[in-house]
C-alpha cells in the first residue's frame, strides 16, 4: 500500500494547543515524523522588554495556564538574584506550597487528558473532579484558581491563615486516598496497560542525547530533578524521594506523574505542619541591577529555564524563556516513529504539552449595558439555575 | 568560600586547557559559572565540557548589546550551570552551529536566526521558527532597535493591506 | 388488507418507527447510565431526537473528490439492511418471517453495515477517513467469526439453524442458557467490536483521526448513519436475546413484549459497562484478542455444546 501524509493539527481533537505534526503512514505504522511549532508566539519576551519587572510578573504568568506559578516563581527567583533580595522563610514556604499544589493540580490534569486520548473516559471524568479539590485549595489561598498572582518581587502577596491550612489539609488527605486508587489504576487495568506499555519507547541513553527533562526523563531512568540538585525555596529542608522508573515507555511516565503527585502531597503535609513564622515579603527597589541571573526551576513538566538581564533601570533588558514542553518537544519524532497511529496521540500527550483553562466569566449584558462578574459560587449557582429552568435537576 | 570548589575546579581546568580563549570568567554564586569564549573556539570548549559531563543544553539565549549581538549557551549537568557567552559583530552577524555536539539545538538556534538575525553556519533550510511564515523578511523583533510601537504599526499595517 | 399489513410492520412495527423510538431511548439510556458512573448529569431524555433532527436538518457537504451517488446511497442501504433483520427476530410473539437458516441470513445482513462503513469511508477519500475505513476492515475479521461461532454453539444445542426455533429451545430447556454462558459472553464482547464502542472504536476513534470513517458525512446523511448505528445495537440485542437466553418464552402479545423490553435493556446496559470501564484499545490488539481468547472460547463452547448434544 502506498504511503499516506496525515497532518495532526494545528487543529485536532486531541491537541489542545496549535502545534502541527506530519505523520507518514505506511498502513497503522508511523515511518516518520515532523513537529512544526510557532503557532502560539505571542512575542512574550519582547513585550517583557517593554514593561517594568512588577508588570511582567503579571505578563510572565499569562505564559501557560497550567504552570503560571512555575514560570513567575523562575522569572522572580532571577531578579530577586540580581537585586540581592532576601525573602524571609514563610514566603519561601508559601511559594513552595503552592508550587506543590500546582504539581498536584498539573499531573491531575495529565492523568486525565491521557486517559482521554485512550479512550477511557470514566477515568478523565473522576481525575478532573478530583482536581477540583486542588483548585480549590489554590483559590482559597490566591483568590484565582489559575492565575494565581500569589508571587511578587521580595515575597508573596497573600498569608496563609490556619484555617485555610487545615482546610488544606483536609483535602489533601481526600486527595490522597483518591490518588492511591488512581495508582492501581494506571498500574492494574489491563486496557489501560495494553496501551501504554511499550509505547512511545524513548531509551536512557536517547534521553540523555536529546535532553529530555521532567518525568519525560525521569520515566527513562534519567535520575534528574532541580528541586534536588539544585535546591532553590525551601525543597532543602523538604523530605521527598525522586520517582524514576525504567521501563521508558508512557506507562513509566503515567507512573513517574501519580507517584510523583503522592510525593507533593507529603510536601505539602511537612509545609503546612512546620510553617515558619514571620513577614511574608520585604521591600525591593523599582531599579534593579545592572546584572544577569539565570534560574532553573522544575516545572510540573520538567526543567524551565529564565534568563533575566537588568540594567539598571525599572525594565528589565532581556528576559529569555525556555518552557519545558519545548526541551521535551524535540524527543517526540523518536518516539512516534515506528509506533502505531493509534499511540501517536498518547505519545505526543506523555509529555504533557500545555493548556489554558480559566474560571471567571464576564458577562456582557446587552439590554442594559452592565457588566457582571461572577465568582466561582455564583457561576456554578447560575448555572444550575440555568438549566433548571431547561428541565435538568443537579442533585 | 568553600562551596564552589567544584566550580573554581573547573574554571582553572578550562583556562589551563583553552588560555586565553576563555575571558571573564566569574562565578555568580554557588552552581553559577560564567565565561565568554572567543567565538571560534566555542566548539572546542563545548566539546570538552561534553565530555565533562556537561551534556545537557537547557537552551540558548541571544542577546543585542548596541554594537554587539550574542548568545549565552546554558549548559548543565544538572548540578553546574555553565554559561557560555559568544559575541558576534552586528554589521555581519554569523555564529556557528553547535549542532554537532548538542543535536537539540535547531529550534533554539533557529530563534536566534529569526528574533535577532544571526546567521547560523551549519543550520540545515527550515521552516520559520517562532515566527509566522509571513513575518516581514529582515526584521528581527527581539533586536534592541526594533521599537515595540514601529513593529505593532508596521505588523497592523500588513495585516489591513492583506485583507 | 394482505397487502397493507406487511407494509404496517415494515414501516411503523417492529420496523422503521418501533426501532427507531427504542434505539432513540437505548441510546439516552447509554448516555445516562454513562454519565451517572462518570459522576455526571447527563443529557435529558429528549437529547438523542433532539440530536436526530438537528443533523436531519443541516447542510450536507459532499467531498468533490467523492463519488456523489455512491456517497449519498450508502447510509440508506445501511439502515435498510438493518431494519430487515428485525423481522427475522421475535419482537412480538412469532417473528413475519422465519425460516431454517434464517440466523446465516441475519448475520450477513449484518455484515452490510460495515461493509457500508468501510465504502463511507473509502468513498469520502481523505485520509482520516481512508484510515478508518481501514480499521473497519480489520476488525471485521476480528470480530466476525467469534460471533458468528457464538451463535453456531447454540444453533447446534438447539439442532435448528432458526432464531425463533432456537429461542423456543431455551424456553423448553432453560438450563441450557447456563451452558452457554461463556458463548454469551464472548457474543456480549463482539458485538461490542460490531458496534463500534469502547474499547474497540477505533475506526472513528477522535483523538486519532478525527471522525474516522464518518469524517466527510455531515447532516442527514450522517443523521441517517448515526440512525443506523443506534437501530444495529437494538437489533443486535434482540438477536443475543433470542439466541441465548430464551427469547420471548414462547409468550405472545403485551407480555412478550414487555419481557422483550427488559431483556434487551439488560443486554445494552451489559454494553454501557464495558463501555465505561474500558480504554480504548489499539485496532491491532483488538484482532489479537478477538482470535487469542474469543475465538479458542468460542470454539470450545462448540465442542460443549456437541458433546451435551451427543450424550443426551
Amino acid at each position: 500500500m502506498s504511503k499516506i501524509q496525515i497532518p495532526l493539527g494545528p487543529q485536532h481533537p486531541a491537541l489542545k494547543e496549535p502545534e502541527n505534526f506530519m505523520l507518514v503512514l505506511d498502513g497503522e505504522q508511523i515511518v516518520d515524523a515532523t513537529v512544526n511549532l510557532g503557532y502560539n508566539h505571542r512575542g512574550v519576551e519582547k513585550a517583557a522588554e517593554n514593561r517594568n519587572y512588577i508588570q511582567d510578573i503579571y505578563l510572565i504568568e499569562r505564559i501557560c495556564g497550567i504552570c503560571s506559578h512555575s514560570h513567575v516563581s523562575c522569572y522572580i527567583n532571577a531578579v530577586e538574584e540580581i537585586a540581592k533580595a532576601e525573602v524571609p522563610q514563610r514566603a519561601k514556604a508559601i511559594r513552595t506550597l503552592v508550587a506543590e499544589l500546582e504539581r498536584v493540580h498539573s499531573h491531575l490534569l495529565w492523568l486525565g487528558v491521557a486517559a482521554f486520548e485512550l479512550g477511557y473516559d470514566t477515568l478523565f471524568m473522576y481525575t478532573w473532579r478530583d482536581r477540583e479539590q486542588v483548585l480549590d485549595c489554590l483559590e482559597m489561598i490566591s483568590g484565582n484558581r489559575v492565575h494565581y498572582g500569589i508571587n511578587t518581587i521580595g515575597g508573596v502577596r497573600r498569608d496563609i491563615t490556619k484555617e485555610q491550612a487545615e482546610e488544606i489539609l483536609k483535602k489533601i488527605k481526600f486527595l490522597h486516598e483518591r490518588t492511591s486508587y488512581y495508582v492501581g489504576v494506571v498500574t492494574e487495568e489491563p486496557t489501560f496497560l495494553a496501551r501504554t506499555q511499550n509505547v512511545g519507547k524513548l531509551p536512557k541513553d536517547v534521553a540523555l542525547e536529546l535532553n529530555a527533562v521532567g518525568p519525560t526523563a525521569r520515566a527513562s531512568g534519567v535520575d534528574i530533578d532541580v528541586r534536588r540538585d539544585e535546591p532553590y525555596f525551601i525543597y532543602d529542608q523538604l523530605d521527598f524521594k525522586v520517582i524514576t522508573h525504567n521501563t521508558e515507555d508512557v506507562f513509566g511516565r503515567a507512573v513517574v506523574r501519580v507517584l510523583e503527585t503522592i510525593e507533593s502531597y507529603k510536601m505539602i503535609e511537612q509545609i503546612l505542619k512546620n510553617l515558619p513564622e514571620g513577614p511574608i515579603s520585604v521591600k525591593v527597589p523599582w531599579k534593579i541591577g545592572p546584572g544577569e541571573a539565570v534560574f532553573r526551576y522544575e516545572a510540573p513538566r520538567g526543567e524551565d529555564i529564565h534568563y533575566v538581564k537588568a540594567n539598571g533601570t525599572e525594565y528589565p533588558e532581556r528576559v529569555k524563556v525556555r518552557a519545558p514542553t519545548l526541551a521535551n518537544f524535540q524527543s517526540i519524532p523518536y518516539c512516534l516513529k515506528n509506533g502505531y497511529l493509534a499511540d501517536a496521540i498518547i505519545t505526543i500527550a506523555a509529555i504533557d504539552p500545555c493548556m489554558s483553562c480559566t474560571d471567571r466569566a464576564v458577562v456582557y449584558d446587552y439590554k442594559t449595558g452592565k457588566k457582571e462578574v461572577f465568582d466561582w459560587e455564583g457561576l456554578r449557582k447560575y448555572s444550575i439555575e440555568f438549566y433548571k429552568k431547561k428541565g435538568v435537576s443537579f442533585k | 568560600m568553600s562551596d564552589i570548589i567544584k566550580e573554581e575546579e573547573l574554571v582553572k581546568e578550562l583556562k589551563e586547557k583553552f588560555g586565553a580563549v576563555i575571558e571573564n570568567a566569574s562565578i555568580t554564586r554557588k552552581t553559577r559559572v560564567w565565561i565568554d569564549v572567543n567565538s571560534d573556539k566555542a566548539l572546542e570548549v563545548m566539546r570538552f565540557l561534553k565530555t565533562k559531563g556537561y551534556y545537557h543544553l537547557s537552551t540558548i539565549t541571544g542577546f543585542d548589546e548596541g554594537e554587539k549581538l550574542g548568545a549565552i549557551y546554558h549548559i548543565t549537568d544538572h548540578k553546574t550551570l555553565v554559561n557560555i557567552k559568544l559575541r558576534t559583530s552586528k554589521t555581519n552577524p554569523v555564529l556557528k552551529s553547535v549542532l554537532e555536539v548538542y543535536p537539540v539545538a535547531t529550534s533554539y538556534e533557529r530563534e536566534l536566526e529569526d528574533l535577532f538575525g544571526i546567521k547560523i553556519e551549519g543550520l540545515p533550510e527550515g521552516r520559520n521558527y517562532p515566527l509566522p511564515e509571513g513575518f516581514p523578511k529582515g526584521v528581527h523583533p527581539l533586536r534592541k532597535e526594533v521599537k515595540l510601537e514601529e513593529l505593532n504599526k508596521m505588523l497592523d499595517e500588513k495585516c489591513a493591506k492583506e485583507e | 388488507m394482505d397487502t397493507i399489513m406487511p407494509l404496517l410492520y415494515i414501516a411503523v412495527f417492529p420496523g422503521f418507527v418501533f426501532l427507531g423510538a427504542y434505539a432513540t431511548l437505548i441510546q439516552w439510556i447509554d448516555r445516562k447510565v454513562t454519565a451517572v458512573m462518570q459522576n455526571r448529569v447527563g443529557p435529558p431524555i429528549y437529547q438523542p431526537i433532539a440530536d436526530f433532527i438537528k443533523l436531519i436538518s443541516k447542510e450536507v457537504v459532499i467531498p468533490d473528490n467523492a463519488d456523489e451517488i455512491l456517497f449519498k446511497s450508502i447510509p440508506y442501504i445501511a439502515l435498510a439492511s438493518i431494519i430487515t433483520t428485525i423481522f427475522m427476530i421475535p419482537v412480538w410473539g412469532t417473528p413475519m418471517v422465519s425460516f431454517e437458516g434464517d440466523i446465516v441470513v441475519i448475520v450477513y445482513l449484518l455484515t452490510i453495515p460495515t461493509v457500508t462503513f468501510f465504502l463511507a469511508g473509502w468513498s469520502s477519500t481523505s485520509p482520516y477517513s481512508t484510515i478508518g475505513s481501514m480499521r473497519v476492515m480489520t476488525q471485521l475479521f476480528g470480530y466476525e467469526v467469534p460471533l458468528f461461532l457464538s451463535f453456531a454453539g447454540c444453533a447446534i444445542i438447539a439442532q435448528s439453524w432458526s432464531v425463533y426455533k432456537i429461542s423456543e429451545y431455551f424456553t423448553q430447556n432453560p438450563l441450557m442458557i447456563l451452558v452457554n454462558i461463556p458463548g454469551f459472553i464472548v457474543a456480549l464482547l463482539a458485538s461490542q467490536g460490531k458496534l463500534e464502542r469502547v474499547p474497540f472504536d477505533t475506526p472513528h476513534a477522535k483523538n486519532e483521526i478525527v471522525g474516522g470513517q464518518f469524517t466527510e458525512y455531515s447532516g442527514r446523511l450522517l443523521g441517517i448513519f448515526l440512525l443506523a448505528i443506534d437501530i444495529e445495537m437494538v437489533v443486535l440485542a434482540a438477536l443475543i436475546n433470542a439466541v441465548f437466553l430464551g427469547g420471548l418464552h414462547n409468550i405472545s402479545g403485551f407480555f412478550g413484549f414487555a419481557i422483550f423490553i427488559i431483556k434487551t435493556l439488560v443486554v445494552c446496559l451489559i454494553l454501557t459497562l464495558f463501555k465505561v470501564l474500558m480504554a480504548r484499545v489499539r485496532v491491532d490488539q483488538m484482532v489479537k484478542f478477538s482470535w487469542k481468547y474469543l475465538v479458542p472460547v468460542a470454539v470450545i463452547q462448540i465442542l460443549i455444546d456437541l458433546y451435551i448434544r451427543l450424550k443426551f
